[in-house]
């Protein structure tokens, strides 16, 4: 029961954090890019983007800490970092943003830094 | 504004006010301990000026991240935003005399690299596909 808990908790973690981003890249880019920033401001409050986004970041406030409170701190760290994965791919499939090398070695040294900060 | 400059001014800005959060949590926790759950607790940190200043930063990091979002590509910026965790790691050393393990400091050194890589990556080759 305890490890379908964990993993459940770990999933809604990912996809709330995920969702969250995709939702704040939706809003920041649906008006024009020549928008002045009050334009663009006022625009993203009145529609629902921003709101989920935030919506995303108020349930992961709950979501993660009761995760934390099953596993440790650095192990929830190390699970928690699948979302950089997860962003990245939507972030293909969604928006388009190509896999360059560059950025692909780099997503990889910044999930092995944040995993020998968090496990030192 | 060049690219270029948008970029390094924002990561910078979400870098600082991220920390600047970060050390307002921990001065926080610090002065309301001991941690118990019972109301003298939410108490203490309420009426404690910290808490407040966590609150700015996060909804400065909120600004400088929709602001960055107009224009950076979600993925590499997100891995990007852990540059947070380095900040960390070097204000705790002089403020709450954390000591750094050989180990930390390579894995920030890692992270600085992975960032490195992603603003070359950004400016040199933007549509390039592998």
């Amino acid at each position: 029961m305890k490890p379908l808990l964990i993993t459940v908790l770990w999933a809604l973690n990912i996809l709330v954090d995920s969702g969250g981003h995709f939702a704040f890249k939706l809003a920041a880019i649906e008006p024009a890019a020549d928008a002045s920033t009050l334009e663009h401001w006022r625009h993203m409050l009145r529609r629902p983007w921003l709101w989920l986004g935030i919506f995303c970041f108020i349930a992961e406030f709950v979501l993660w800490l009761a995760f934390l409170s099953l596993v440790p701190l650095a192990e929830g760290v190390l699970l928690g970092m699948m979302s950089i994965v997860v962003i990245m791919v939507g972030g293909r499939i969604v928006f388009k943003e190509h896999f360059t090398r560059p950025r692909i070695i780099g997503m990889a040294l910044i999930i092995a830094g944040v995993a020998i900060v968090g496990l030192g | 504004m060049s690219l270029k400059r948008f970029y390094l001014l924002g990561f910078v800005v979400l870098m600082v006010v991220d920390t600047f959060s970060q050390i307002c949590f921990k001065m926080a926790a610090t002065h309301a301990e001991p941690f118990r759950i019972e109301p003298e607790w939410v108490i203490r940190v309420v009426t404690n000026p910290w808490v407040y200043g966590a609150i700015l930063g996060y909804i400065g990091a909120f600004v400088t991240w929709m602001t960055l979002l107009r224009h950076a590509p979600v993925g590499p910026s997100f891995a990007a935003s852990h540059l947070e965790v380095v900040g960390v790691m070097i204000v705790s050393v002089p403020l709450f005399g954390e000591a750094l393990s050989a180990w930390q400091m390579v894995g920030a050194a890692l992270i600085v690299a992975g960032v490195v890589s992603l603003a070359i990556g950004e400016t040199s080759e933007p549509h390039v596909q592998v």
